[in-house]
């Protein structure tokens, strides 16, 4: 079986210059902030924002260069006592904070595929993306395991 | 106190004291070299000798770490986002100090060609852990901060090429003295250093092929662990640049690897405690004797490496065209050294038994001072540069 005959196919997506603020908003229902693909206007995925890349807001410095840098002390900063103005919420956009380094998953890709892909990088959920690389759903680890108990004939 | 014992007293005082230290603004690696200091056989004497003699093995482990963590830097994407100001800036501030230290050490000192090479090599290594907690510190922004980012996150990598270069030619020189012709000289240099190039990318081929195998992240992590280890090992056999032959693995395997395997990544989950035993056995290591002796010296080495920081971020500013208030204070922020000025100078200690001890000792010591003014002279280039309000 395919990832494409189990993934949602509707999916909350956001645009680059969707501001911080509204970003929050549109989550603000969901029990856990989910992983967010970002998308251009013609559907290609440009990068995902996480609940991670939120507390990087936080960070006052956490550049992508400084990845390979020995002896790093870890940023300890204090989300409860640090200092916002207000304006942020409007200034920093999906663009400023999304990820660019991310794994997607082929449509045509078995279930089995998918499942050791979660385990290898110990994700629970991946955009799906089509050969032009444009975002056709979303697939996580529980389309899996419901698909497994479907076959075994526990639900219909 | 037996070698077990001493490694599980290593670890938890190093991290007791890290965050003693951090209460009044220092990296955890300046805690962890003057707990080693402290418990060392010049103070308390609370090593055991086999922990003392598995020095060189640790740091070889972890140089072999840090060498292809910063690997992964060579890539377009990286260059790209450091920009062209920072590439020429760090490669001068990173130069300069090599050449100043070197002629300096030569002309000065009188000390063997050989001996002053490596002190300048030493010389263009930096701390980006004092900077950075500088940075967050004081909460800097602007475009002298991420210049300055920039400038430290690519700096050891230049370090570590540019001891590697030097200490293949300062070994072709002491060991090969008795028929050198400079072209003998090279020739083995030459040897060391393609032979690791080659040996590196080799290694990251056959890591590339066979990493379709791996089902997990524990697979992952023993994987990649084994082939920096495997590298590591291979280039000491060989002799052959172990710094190079794992920079250029790690190069090599970001490169051309197609399956988002997050080899640098995983090695993280395990070198933190790794780092800490290096820095306290750096520090165990530093006998106190040898300090007496070093104070000409050390005070040239401070001297010549602060000018060279600042002259080379000043020239390298005016080539780029940044504007002043960046070119004239930048040098002044990248004077902390500490990690791999220290990694550096072990392997000298091993791989020069006669003068490493000297060379060992120097560059603990001007750690010490650096990593304690170091980032008070960072903290006022940010402020000089009107990027913190203090």
């Amino acid at each position: 079986m395919q990832v494409k005959e189990v993934m949602s196919k509707e999916v909350i997506t956001v645009k680059r210059s969707t501001t911080l603020k509204q970003l929050l908003e549109i989550f603000a229902k969901f029990h856990i902030f989910p992983l967010v693909p970002v998308i251009e206007e013609d559907n290609r995925l440009v990068g995902i924002v996480s609940f991670r890349n939120l507390i990087n807001v936080f960070h006052s410095r956490q550049s992508e260069i400084m990845k390979a840098v020995p002896f790093l002390d870890e940023d300890e900063e204090d989300i409860f006592k640090v200092e916002f103005t207000e304006e942020l919420g409007n200034l920093a956009l999906a663009e400023d904070i999304m990820e660019t380094k991310f794994i997607t998953i082929q449509e045509g890709a078995s279930l089995e595929e998918a499942y050791k892909l979660m385990k290898l990088h110990l994700k629970e959920e991946f955009p799906v993306v089509d050969r032009a690389g444009k975002l056709v759903g979303m697939v996580g680890i529980f389309d899996i395991i419901r698909q497994v108990f479907r076959q075994k004939g526990i639900i219909k | 106190m037996n070698t077990i014992l001493g490694l599980g007293f290593i670890l938890l005082t190093g991290l007791f004291s890290s965050r003693l230290i951090h209460k009044i603004r220092f990296p955890a690696v300046t805690a962890y070299l003057l707990l080693g200091i402290l418990i060392g056989p010049s103070i308390l004497n609370l090593t055991s000798p086999e922990l003392i003699n598995s020095s060189g093995f640790i740091s070889n482990i972890v140089l072999g770490f840090i060498a292809f963590g910063l690997g992964q830097s060579f890539t377009r994407e990286f260059f790209r986002n450091i920009g062209r100001p920072v590439l020429w800036i760090s490669i001068l501030e990173a130069v300069l100090p090599w050449v100043l230290v070197t002629l300096s050490f030569f002309f000065i000192l009188k000390q063997p060609f050989y001996v002053a090479l490596l002190f300048g090599a030493i010389a263009s290594a930096t701390a980006p852990a004092a900077t950075v907690m500088v940075v967050r510190e004081y909460k800097a922004k602007g475009r002298f901060t991420d210049m300055l980012l920039g400038v430290v996150a690519i700096d050891d990598a230049w370090c570590l090429i540019i001891f590697a270069l030097s200490l293949a030619f300062s070994k072709a020189v002491a060991f090969h003295s008795s028929n050198t012709f400079i072209f003998k000289v090279l020739f083995h240099s030459l040897i060391e250093i393609v032979g690791a190039l080659m040996l590196g990318g080799l290694i990251a081929c056959f890591a590339t092929l066979f990493s379709k195998f791996i089902r997990n992240q524990t697979e992952l992590l023993i994987y990649t662990l084994g082939f920096v280890l495997l590298t590591t090992g291979l280039a000491i056999l060989l002799h052959l640049s172990v710094l190079l032959a794992n920079m250029f693995l790690g190069t090599v395997l970001i490169n051309i690897n197609k399956s988002d395997l997050e080899f640098f990544d995983v090695l993280k989950v395990i070198d933190s405690p790794l780092y800490l035993l290096f820095f306290v056995l750096a520090g165990v290591n530093l006998e106190i004797g040898l300090l007496k002796g070093i104070g000409i010296t050390g005070i040239i080495y401070i001297f010549f490496r602060t000018m060279g920081k600042t002259v080379g971020s000043v020239w390298g500013g005016y080539i780029v065209k940044v504007e002043e208030r960046i070119r004239k204070y930048l040098g002044l922020g990248l004077l902390p050294q500490a990690g791999v000025a220290l990694g550096c100078a072990l392997i000298a200690k091993n791989d020069f038994p006669e003068i490493g001890g000297m060379i060992f000792s120097t560059i603990v010591a001007t750690t010490v001072i650096y990593e304690l003014i170091g980032p008070l002279c960072t903290k006022f280039a940010l402020q000089k540069a009107g990027e913190i309000q203090i």
